[in-house]
């Protein structure tokens, strides 16, 4: 229940309830939207929220890396959340995370809140827009592309289960006919709810599991 | 004090103080008076500039609260009044200044007036609090208490002053209870709360005299009313007005004014015109819906009829049947002088919190001195002193889960002494000073710049530009949301909603739901009310089965939404919560499963989408009142209620901030996040002294641990009547409409979602 994979564009991609995704065929682990140190930019702004966000974070990718054992990881936009300095506490984990995975190609396709911190000095590369591993292009934005289906972020899509008389609100994985879209991977992130709607696959994800909508 | 209005109370407590100024002349704060409501104060700085005026004393008057313009605050700061009329919140403020002792050194007395307002709320204990601090400076300051009658006056007495007199008038004035009955043959709702169907009733009522009050108990209810009865106003429009707390103070001003000329036909109020300021004008008072509480009615009958010797009058107007038994419970309960006591919260840890950080930055303090001070009021008086340090410890470190993190170290200790040291810690604390919270809450203009009041977050975030809502009496337009502030313009009708907003509805109080149990059980009806509601009662009693004062009811009932379980304590909403999660526990521990719950004033249902076996022997063994604490702590934990209290003790506290006024968009999404910090905290220091405050609100105040224990008890010594209706019955049918309010899940997420995906595939099979 924790994996589930389907096939989108003729690829078999790996959905995984940690939410990410896992391309066999190129050994390529996918994430999104992680927002680093939005815990430290809540701080500032007077809000108690407590630390760990961080390190939850990175030992979830250390678990989908040591599943997975990935070549490349990219993540599609917004790693970091907000303005940070070399000395930022979350910077200096980040560091040292990066620095434990070196057989592991470090890949952001940078998203709007990436310009808040250059993430190329912790040894991650960094392309602008788009980064095109045919037949997918890897952006920030959902945007449909004439070079192949894009897989993005940027939305952190979400949806409503029913089950029973309660109704659950959950991140989800959305794939429509020419862009899919991955949950948000950080811990501290909302959500934006989709609609359900002809041509559009939704698989939620608990926190013992995928689960499809209908 | 407590006399009834219109005695001369006021001037009875300020007399001492105006002599006593008089033979000993002196400059600088003499007099503060303290009043709940902003609307009153006002009214009151009036009464007292007239009276120094005519005793030739060459005394300033000055109002401060939080409505106050900067002008009047300028002229406070620079220490030029004699006579203070402020509230709580902004005496907690004034204390929070680094040379507050010496503005304070020639004060003579302070009065709090309506102190039973305040007693029975977070706002009396941070009052308490201040009042200690002034004691701890002024030991000879003198303090009067003025209230309405409770019923537990000397509790009331004590809170204020350990060593003090009770001056009682004993008369009361005479009030009638009237009830807009609905006529014979007329369809009348066995649900509902807003009870518009009334409207002709009212409307005639309300002409027939020359002023009315109309009182609704929410305001959305207030803004309804208001809508509906300017839709059918034969006079002309500025005759009717709405008043509530949301709206912008220079509209209230304005209502309240027009009021004390007698220019208003109407006034559609809630809550925030039921104190003090005396309208001679009005002759009438109306009561939408239950007023819920025999005080709350016994003072907005007060309302009218303020000359001495006439009497007040009422008109109650059931908004669904069965109110009309609690408006017949109600004047029972007022003929027997029934009154509900107001008890003053004890060792609240947030306000604790906030008062600590006010007295570091208004001088500093040492923890002894602070703790002798803090225990000699009544709301700390039994705090032991490991929670006194482990707030202290919160204060200066954050707690070990946000240790790591200077800007929660708001506390510095130099030699001893606790002080703040950072500005923006000052100036973020000033801000948040107070117990009022509310969601975070959006200024409403229009496009001209002209201020209508404000609304709740959660309300305006549905809406998009070019929807359409009611507010402050208004059809409006969303133009745009920019800067914490929602542009609008008028709009020729309405199509959207009315913001809704938190702390909604009252629950009955426990001595008119004792009153209530005892009239419905009575055989013959004894009022107009309870032979109008007669048939109602035949249709329960042929359904199901109408308790006398010995029994319980119990119902079940199938319907194509699922299995219902109906269960009628008549112990009010909030010890029905408790009860229906401790209930859903038991179910689920029987079978285990999800169990939603739903509650109102009169009982509670629980539904699953399969309930297990169950008959009155069942019932009784889930009902046993032993292990209830346990059970409810069990079931607690599963639920929402803790994490919902939190937000509010976080505020009070200063865990979270909730930003500057003025600040920008950003803040928007800052403003969620006590959820998250409960989870954390919960996790990484469950200790914490802010969890534990919230856990006990939720027991002391949300559920009613004493009298859901109480209703328990009650229930193993009744017979238990076990029905299964095949329609649901009059009693019930509320309750099924009624919005689930939480549940017990012993599934886990796996079984969750292994149920789902089973879902899934039998529905891809048929």
């Amino acid at each position: 229940m924790m994996t589930r994979d389907i096939v989108v564009a003729g690829e078999r991609l790996t959905l995984h309830a940690q939410r990410a995704v896992y391309w066999a065929a190129q050994r390529m682990l996918l994430v999104s939207d992680v927002h680093f140190g939005k815990g430290a930019v809540f701080r500032r702004a007077g809000i108690a929220v407590p630390s760990g966000d961080t390190d939850d974070d990175l030992a979830r990718l250390d678990a989908l890396i040591a599943e997975f054992t990935p070549e490349r990881l990219v993540v599609l936009g917004d790693l970091v959340h907000g303005a940070a300095t070399e000395r930022s506490a979350w910077v200096e984990r980040v560091r040292a995370w990066r620095q434990s995975h070196t057989g592991v190609e470090v890949t952001l396709v940078a998203g709007n809140h990436d310009r808040h911190f250059d993430v190329r000095s912790l040894g991650i590369d960094v392309v602008p827009d788009r980064l095109d591993v045919a037949p997918f292009v890897l952006s920030h934005h959902p945007h449909p592309q004439a070079a192949g289906y894009t897989l993005a972020g940027h939305v952190h899509p979400g949806v409503v289960i029913r089950d029973g008389w309660r109704r659950h609100r959950l991140p989800a994985f959305v794939f429509d006919r020419d862009v899919g879209m991955l949950p948000a991977f950080g811990t501290l992130t909302g959500l934006h709810e989709v609609e359900a709607c002809a041509g559009r696959q939704i698989i939620a994800v608990t926190p013992a599991g995928l689960v499809p909508a209908r | 004090m407590h006399a009834p209005t219109g005695t001369g109370k006021t001037l009875a407590a300020a007399g001492g103080p105006l002599i006593d100024g008089l033979l000993r002349p002196q400059t600088g704060l003499q007099l503060i008076w303290i009043t709940p409501l902003r609307s009153l104060a006002t009214d009151t700085a009036q009464h007292l500039g007239a009276a120094v005026e005519a005793m030739g004393l060459p005394w300033r008057v000055l109002r401060r609260t939080g409505d106050s313009g900067s002008a009047e605050r300028a002229k406070l700061r620079r220490g030029a009044c004699e006579l203070l009329v402020t509230t709580p919140e902004s005496l907690a403020l004034l204390l929070s200044y680094p040379d507050a002792r010496e503005r304070f050194a020639h004060l003579r007395g302070i009065v709090v007036d309506e102190w039973h307002e305040l007693i029975g709320n977070k706002r009396g204990t941070l009052l308490q609090l201040g009042l200690a601090r002034l004691h701890r400076w002024l030991p000879a300051l003198r303090t009067w208490g003025l209230s309405a009658t409770l019923g537990n006056l000397d509790e009331a007495l004590h809170a204020l002053a350990s060593d003090g007199v009770l001056i009682g008038g004993s008369s009361r004035k005479k009030t009638h209870i009237d009830t807009a009955l609905p006529d014979g043959g007329e369809r009348f709702p066995w649900a509902g709360h807003l009870g518009l169907s009334q409207l002709p009733r009212v409307l005639d009522a309300v002409l027939a005299v020359k002023t009315s009050l109309v009182f609704a108990n929410t305001r959305s209810q207030a803004e309804l009313w208001h809508e509906a009865l300017a839709s059918v106003w034969p006079g002309p429009p500025e005759t009717l007005a709405l008043h509530h707390g949301s709206i912008d103070p220079k509209l209230r001003f304005a209502t309240e004014e027009s009021l004390r000329l007698g220019t208003l036909r109407c006034v559609v109020a809630t809550s925030s015109l039921d104190l003090g300021v005396d309208f001679s004008s009005v002759e009438q008072v109306v009561q939408v819906g239950s007023p819920k509480s025999i005080a709350r009615l016994l003072q907005r009958a007060g309302r009218s009829g303020h000359q001495p010797g006439m009497p007040s009058r009422i008109l109650c107007v059931p908004t669904h049947l069965l109110e009309l038994a609690e408006i017949a419970a109600a004047r029972r309960a007022l003929s027997e002088d029934h009154l509900e006591p107001r008890h003053p919260m004890r060792g609240c840890l947030d306000v604790l919190a906030q008062h600590l950080l006010t007295m570091a930055l208004g001088g500093g303090f040492t923890a002894d001195d602070a703790y002798a001070e803090i225990t000699s009021s009544l709301a700390y008086a039994q705090l032991p002193r490991e929670r006194f340090d482990a707030v202290l410890a919160y204060l200066r470190t954050g707690g070990t889960a946000l240790a790591s993190y200077p800007e929660y170290q708001k506390l510095i200790e130099t030699e001893g002494r606790f002080h703040v040291d950072s500005g923006r810690i000052a100036r973020m604390h000033r801000m948040s000073i107070g117990t009022i919270t509310s969601d975070g809450s959006l200024q409403v203009r229009y496009m001209k710049g002209a201020r209508l009041g404000t609304v709740e977050e959660s309300f305006l975030s549905r809406l998009r530009p070019g929807d359409r809502f009611l507010f402050a009496g208004r059809n409006l337009e969303l133009v745009r949301v920019r800067d914490m502030t929602a542009y609008v313009r008028a709009a020729p009708n309405r199509r959207g909603g009315v913001p809704r907003w938190m702390g909604g509805r009252l629950p009955l109080s426990g001595e008119l739901s004792d009153e209530l149990r005892r009239t419905l059980a009575e055989g013959a009806p004894r009022s107009a009310e309870m032979r109008t509601l007669a048939p109602l009662l035949d249709i329960q009693r042929r359904r199901s089965s109408v308790p006398d004062a010995e029994e319980t009811l119990c119902e079940r009932t199938r319907t194509r939404e699922g299995d219902y379980l109906f269960l009628f304590p008549f112990a009010g909403r909030l010890a029905h919560e408790g009860l229906a999660a401790v209930l859903a526990y038991r179910l689920a521990r029987l079978q285990p499963g999800d169990y939603g719950y739903a509650v109102n004033d009169y009982g509670l249902t629980i539904t699953a989408a399969r309930m297990p076996p169950l008959d009155a022997d069942a019932m009784r063994q889930l009902l046993h009142p032993a292990r209830l604490r346990t059970d409810i702590r069990a079931s607690f934990n599963l639920t929402e209620l803790a994490r919902r209290q939190f937000r509010e003790v976080a505020r009070v506290a200063g865990l979270v901030f909730n930003g500057y006024p003025a600040a920008g968009k950003t803040l928007r999404q800052l403003q969620a996040s006590s959820g998250l910090l409960f989870d954390v905290l919960r996790r990484h220091d469950p200790t914490h002294p802010l969890l534990w405050q919230a856990e006990r609100e939720v027991l002391d105040q949300q559920l009613d641990y004493t009298r859901l224990r109480a209703c328990l008890v009650r229930i193993a010594r009744s017979r238990l009547l076990w029905r299964e209706p095949k329609r649901l019955s009059p009693f019930a049918f509320p309750l099924w409409v009624e919005r689930l309010r939480g549940g017990i899940a012993t599934d886990d997420w796996k079984s969750r979602v292994e149920r789902m995906l089973a879902t899934l595939e039998t529905d891809a099979d048929t």
